[in-house]
């Protein structure tokens, strides 16, 4: 059995098509407002004057690359500790679940997370998150998300089997520093990938996460 | 429920509930005569599941289901689990491992968000008529805000065949213009229809691509197979988003090409998603003026090329394969003079089309324009690829030839690693003729339509509100229109230029009726709505790619009382006193089995060809009970294996012969292997091209690539070009596939209107100017109409262009002619030039705070229209 | 707003003021003690003592409605080990029952005044590590722009202004409740009353002063560029954060104007002007 599942994921590839946002909506039924996995995008750069010719512009460094955000069942889950009533554990595999008959719906999780990866289910005024798919991978199946894309950017396993394939990144803006919470998460960066709290550049797409 | 907006009510009702739903069906009457436990379906799909009981409780069966759109994306697998008759989840490819080479067929957010559509709560569920309609046309001004009125099946087709006498007695045939699949064959056995023609998606590549000899892009490629691009060392991309526009594989396989090595240059006005994960380098552009770039490169070839010392032009490839490029290789009669290289060299006009002339128009730094020239020089593996965008432009007929000629000057064509041409929808990034086809559907023709007028798009509303149409050169004739029928071939109000027009026109005829799935425009203007079955609702559906066949079938019964087109077409042909079987000729059953009977897949010789499917005579039987005629025959997969799979595949490794380089053997021996064109070569010189355009009536134009001058392109931002004078409209509109949607389809699902909110794109500098910021809401003037759209700044864009997508369901204000939708064609004008393709990317506006409020779409009322109070 | 960031709010204000008023109320005992003697102390303190309990009370219940599923309130103290939202609802009971019981001691007057001292004494602790608990509810790691000192410094100032101005319109109603038995009253007991309200006065006004002026300076001082981008991908929460603070200020401005002053100015005019600092304060907002 896994000690702490992770996901991979390759920003190098994904172009921002949200077919994993949409493919995890679907499976797990999510309402409006809820979205378990995401989509953010985050670039820079900017507009120069030529240097001789007053029609022209010059474009300086423009830039921009997606990252597909869910829960990362960190090592170190500030949801877990913050929970007053104990529904959110995590499990001996590495995943963090919540237990929707022991929430109290205080959001108290939310807050405490710096991903967005607990969100309040207006409607039952409880908590809800990713699940890892743990029902899918319980029948020896793939999460939905990874199944899904098109780019091939996403993966999941070990997290020290993924470490010692892709490396150990794992804070690239717009994801804060990762000594908060130990994601678990490896990233291969976008070649205009920028370190949390060090980026040049700003979120792209806020209006849509 | 409000008396005089009748047609929306507050029914936010995503997911909806069980409650919801009982109010809103006894709002309508709660007497819906629901076919086949319609109302079961709608109900169980679309209550939300808890996330811990996400997984049925029932075991299902998983369907593979028609993702039918004209989405311009692969042709991706997408299936159903069935449960009870109901959708409860989705999937994509999964029946086979993947890998590169073989890669699943998988689907996009739109595919994954079908049943949204299918069970929407918005689907019209019953024959409605609108409340003041009366034969004549019954205060034909409240089209679009009347109430709605449920009648029986029988009377609505029964009047709208009386309709169809009435108005073709009074006006005769050609009164009624017909956008309608099926109902196009019970029109063509009764008397006929006026037609409506013209190039949409293609822009300028339909017609004049074949008659140059590139293609068009789609039925023929001119850009070499994926595993071949993995041998370029250079892809040059202008005008194409795949990412955005061609989802599905596409993405992956340019990344192939990317992983194996290949440079990649980007010429866009914005910094879209491919680019921000192929581009090597990214050349902003202004829009509409990738000609003039192009001149400028040939120019920079032209005069640095040394055939010893810095080879840049392929001289024996334009020699032997191509006409008109100068003087010695002209046509037989025509004046040597007019070759391609004199009027780029401005021997022939006095204008050398330098870099620096280039630069003038396109905005790119002459420096950059020979750079990109010098690199894509005949000793580079290069491949020039571009998106239909480009071409979709008024005025743009010569671009077409003006790219192929750039790629006959560095020998681009025809060898490994080497191609031009067009690389976008289901052949984006994989060119060739399709390894696996389905066979024909054996629909015998409904005969040919006696009517001859033929009305174009950007004349479509002009010709119904003033009576006149252009029929060719110097031919304008007189035209009556008094009925428009949309009977499903798209939304055509809302998704050709020239809206407001649209509306006027729609407003002005006696009848307007409309099948549809939901109040869409065509719906919203019309006078009788019919409800349709979606592919999901119906028996099968075949489609597929270069490399896949899939065999979706039956998702569930029809839901509510939808009908199938053919079966309304043949009821109103019963009632038009036509014989119905002759518009329903054939099962729709019949139709798919004969499809995959013919399906024929290419072998591994990479010539010769076989049937797809082995039918047993045991399957002969089983067919047989269900009504189907077919043979047995013995192919290379079994018929169940193919139902059950949904999907053949075929597979492709590096160095097999499936393979496609496009004009290889033309480019060995071009005598001995002509290509279509009048003169069996490549015409930089086309007289034939010439003709063609002018034949329609609108524009001329030379027989070589000329610049020019786009209508509402660059220049027209202009007051005073010379004095660089801006005008009224100083901003240049592209208008972009948007991901919400396939062109105006899935615009209404609120899953997807929740993560893509139909932004205004706008560059940092020129929104500061305007006192704009993130989330302002803007007002979008053009010289046609107004929209208003939240603002999203962004540096990707380059200055002086914005960018909004295409395809949001209109909403537009009567009294302020704001639509707040964001509907570019309420923006884009129906301006007829050269070949009568529609000029999306060519459109001048203005940008202006709006100090009004806008809700974000998804909190908006969905359009569910309601028996009147 | 909706009504569960409301009812934070609203359990924030009144929890924060039934801790400082038992402080506050504490004190003013202590030194009226000191001064005057145990008796003419319980008689000033012991009517506002029993305000505390029910303002404690409604903050508590408003405290349900900001949880989404109520029901399972009872639960919200089985973390104790890592969660401060526990720790917050564990020290709240019990400040809750350590203050009640005392109020019952202290109305009943069993046990001696020194053993009542001790227990109020350990309910003012409790009452401190209550205070204590709701600001490092927001001392997260992950929410780098309330993770400072200030957050905790900024609740307990809150707190005792809280207490001083709920005490102040207490003291103000009872001094309204004694004239109107006895005007132009003399007693030991309205002149204990006016000099508590001037002390109130004077602390108010600096309590006030830091946190409009002072706080908010070292809230800019310390938030340096890295608190920006961990915020990126989560909501609004920061406006829910200000909003409890803004309208703790509010509801402290609203309490002043509404009750100290302009009790205090017409009982000073009536008696021996003594009122003066208050009066001038008064002034703008009559």
């Amino acid at each position: 059995m896994a000690k702490q599942l992770a996901f991979h994921f390759d920003a190098s590839a994904c172009n921002g098509c949200k077919a994993c946002q949409i493919a995890c909506k679907d499976k797990n039924d999510l309402p409006l407002g809820i979205n378990w996995r995401r989509v953010a995008q985050y670039g820079g750069g900017g507009w120069l004057p030529h240097p001789t010719r007053p029609d022209l512009v010059v474009a300086n460094n423009i830039y921009a690359y997606s990252m597909s955000v869910a829960c990362m069942h960190c090592e170190n889950p500030a949801c877990v500790q913050a929970c007053p009533t104990n529904a959110l554990t995590k499990r001996a595999d590495g995943v963090v679940l919540i237990n929707q008959d022991q929430c109290v719906g205080c959001r108290y999780c939310e807050w405490a997370c710096p991903y967005g990866a607990p969100q309040f289910n207006e409607a039952k005024g409880v908590m809800t998150k990713c699940t890892f798919c743990e029902d899918l991978l319980a029948q020896g199946q793939n999460p939905a998300c990874v199944d899904s894309c098109p780019a091939r950017a996403l993966a999941y396993g070990e997290l020290s089997e993924l470490r010692a394939k892709y490396g150990t990144e794992n804070a690239i803006e717009p994801l804060p520093a990762a000594n908060l919470t130990a994601p678990a998460l490896v990233i291969t960066p976008h070649r205009h990938a920028q370190a949390s709290s060090k980026g040049t550049g700003h979120l792209l797409n806020g209006e849509e996460l | 429920m409000s008396d005089q907006d009748i047609l929306t009510q507050t029914l936010n009702a995503t997911p909806m509930t069980r409650r919801s739903f009982l109010k809103w069906s006894a709002a309508i009457g709660g007497t819906v005569a629901l076919a086949s436990g319609g109302l079961d379906v709608g109900l169980k799909s679309a209550q939300a599941a808890p996330a811990a009981e996400a997984a049925p409780a029932k075991t299902g069966k998983w369907v593979t289901a028609a993702c039918w759109h004209n989405c311009g994306g692969h042709r991706c697998l997408n299936k159903a689990y069935v449960v009870d008759g109901v959708v409860v989840r989705q999937k994509t490819d999964d029946t086979h491992p993947d890998s590169p080479d073989f890669p699943q067929n998988r689907g996009c957010s739109r595919g994954r968000s079908q049943r949204h559509q299918t069970f929407g709560v918005d689907r019209i569920k019953y024959p409605m008529k609108r409340k003041n309609w009366e034969p004549g046309g019954g205060k034909k001004e409240l089209r679009g805000k009347d109430e709605w009125v449920r009648i029986s099946w029988d009377e609505a087709l029964t009047l709208v065949a009386n309709e169809i006498i009435r108005i073709q007695g009074k006006y005769g045939p050609g009164s009624i213009v017909s956008m309608g699949s099926e109902m196009n064959r019970t029109l063509t056995l009764f008397g006929g229809y006026t037609d409506v023609w013209g190039s949409t998606s293609w822009g300028t590549w339909l017609d004049s691509g074949p008659i140059l000899g590139l293609g068009d892009g789609l039925t023929i490629t001119s850009h070499n197979d994926r595993l071949d691009m993995r041998n370029s060392q250079l892809i040059v991309i202008w005008g194409e988003n795949p990412a955005w526009s061609t989802q599905g594989n596409a993405m992956y396989f340019f990344q192939a090409a990317k992983k194996a090595g290949a440079k990649f240059i980007f010429v866009d006005p914005l910094y879209n998603d491919s680019a921000s994960i192929l581009a090597d380098e990214w050349i902003p552009i202004r829009p509409a003026t990738d000609h003039a770039m192009l001149l400028g490169m040939a120019h920079t070839l032209l005069v640095e090329d040394d055939p010893k010392t810095n080879p840049l032009i392929d001289w024996d490839f334009l020699n032997r394969c191509t006409v008109g490029f100068d003087k010695d290789h002209m046509p037989q009669g025509v004046d040597p003079k007019e070759n391609f290289k004199d009027y780029v060299m401005g021997v022939t006009d006095g204008v050398p089309k330098t870099a620096e002339w280039a630069s003038e128009i396109c905005g790119i730094d002459p420096q950059r324009i020979r750079q990109l020239a010098r690199e894509i020089g005949m000793n580079t593996r290069a491949a020039l690829l571009t998106g239909w965008s480009v071409a979709r432009v008024n005025n743009a007929d010569a671009w077409p030839q003006m790219f192929m000629t750039l790629g006959c000057m560095t020998g681009h064509i025809g060898k490994p690693g080497h191609s031009t041409g067009v690389s976008c929808w289901e052949k984006a990034a994989n060119g060739g003729p399709n390894l696996v086809d389905a066979g024909g559907t054996g629909l015998p023709s409904a005969g040919t339509n006696p009517v001859k007028s033929r009305l174009n798009n950007n004349e479509l509303w002009d010709a119904i509100i003033k009576g006149k149409y252009t029929a060719g050169y110097k031919d304008v004739k007189d035209i009556n229109i008094q009925m428009i029928y949309h009977g499903g071939t798209g939304s055509a109000l809302n998704q050709k230029v020239g809206m407001m027009k649209g509306i006027q026109a729609h407003r002005k005829v006696e009848l307007v009726v409309s099948h549809s799935h939901f109040l869409t425009s065509n719906s919203k203007y019309a006078d009788i709505v019919l409800p349709v079955t979606t592919q999901w609702e119906r028996w099968g559906y075949i489609k597929g790619n270069r490399e896949v066949l899939i065999w979706a079938s039956q998702v569930t019964p029809p839901l509510y009382e939808a009908k199938d087109d053919i079966w309304i077409a043949a009821e109103i042909a019963k009632r038009l006193g036509v014989d119905p079987r002759k518009v329903d000729a054939l099962p729709l059953a019949q139709q798919v089995m004969n499809q995959i009977k013919g399906a024929m897949v290419t072998k591994d010789d990479g010539k010769t060809r076989e049937p797809l499917v082995t039918i047993t005579p045991d399957d002969v039987k089983g067919l047989a009970e269900q009504g189907v005629k077919v043979e047995a025959q013995t192919g290379r997969i079994t018929l169940t294996e193919f139902r059950e799979v949904g999907q053949y595949q075929v597979a492709r490794k590096p160095g097999d012969k499936l393979g496609f380089i496009a004009f290889e053997a033309f480019r060995q021996d071009p005598a001995k292997n002509p290509i279509k064109t009048a003169t069996g070569k490549f015409e930089i010189y086309s007289k034939a091209h010439a003709e063609f355009v002018k034949s329609k009536g609108w524009t001329e134009i030379a027989p070589i690539p000329t610049y020019n001058k786009a209508i509402e392109g660059y220049e027209d931002t202009f007051s005073d070009w010379k004095k660089k004078i801006k005008g009224e409209f100083p901003l240049q509109l592209v208008t972009i596939h948007y991901r919400r949607r396939s062109h105006s389809i899935f615009d209404n699902i609120p899953q997807l209107r929740e993560v893509y909110p139909q932004e205004f794109m706008i560059n940092p500098a020129d929104a500061a100017a305007r006192g704009l910021q993130n989330g302002d809401i803007a007002l979008i003037r053009s010289r046609h109409g107004k929209v208003i759209r939240p603002v999203f700044v962004t540096e990707r864009l380059m200055p002086g262009t914005v960018m909004l997508g295409e395809g949001a369901w209109a909403e537009l204000d009567d009294a302020t002619g704001i639509d707040k939708a964001g509907a570019t064609n309420i923006l884009n004008g129906a301006i007829p030039t050269g070949q009568g393709h529609q000029g999306w990317n060519s459109c001048n506006v203005q940008v202006e705070k709006y100090n009004g409020t806008l809700e974000p779409d998804v909190k908006w009322t969905q359009r569910i229209p309601v028996k009147g109070a | 707003m909706n009504v569960r960031e409301w009812a934070l709010i609203t359990f924030t204000i009144l929890a924060q003021m039934s801790v400082g008023s038992f402080i506050v109320l504490g004190i003013v005992h202590y030194f009226t003690a000191k001064k005057s003697g145990e008796k003419q102390a319980d008689e000033l303190s012991d009517r506002a003592l029993l305000a505390i309990g029910p303002v404690l009370a409604l903050g508590m219940a408003a405290s349900l409605l900001h949880l989404g599923n109520p029901l399972n309130a009872y639960k919200a103290v089985t973390n104790l080990g890592t969660s401060w939202l526990s720790r917050e609802i564990f020290f709240g009971v019990l400040f809750a029952v350590a203050g009640a019981v005392f109020a019952v001691m202290q109305w009943k007057k069993i046990a001696t005044f020194q053993i009542r001292n001790l227990v109020a004494i350990l309910a003012a602790v409790i009452g401190v590590a209550l205070v204590y608990s709701m600001a490092m509810v927001y001392m997260m790691p992950t929410r780098p722009s309330w993770n400072m000192l200030t957050t905790p410094v900024s609740f307990f100032a809150t707190t005792l202004l809280l207490g001083v101005l709920a005490m102040g319109a207490a003291f103000v109603a009872n001094y309204w409740y004694v004239q109107s038995k006895n005007p132009g009253c003399a007693s030991e007991q309205c002149v204990l009353l006016r000099d508590s309200l001037r002390w109130f006065a004077v602390a108010s006004i600096v309590l006030l002063g830091f946190q409009f002026v002072l706080l908010p300076l070292w809230v800019a001082l310390m938030a340096g560029p890295a608190t920006a981008s961990a915020a990126m991908l989560v909501g609004e929460f920061g406006v829910v954060f200000a909003l409890r603070l803004a309208f703790v200020f509010l509801g402290a401005g609203v309490a002043r104007h509404l009750f100290v002053p302009r009790g205090v100015e017409s009982g000073a005019r009536k008696s021996d002007g003594h009122g003066r600092v208050l009066g001038v304060r008064a002034r703008p907002c009559r």
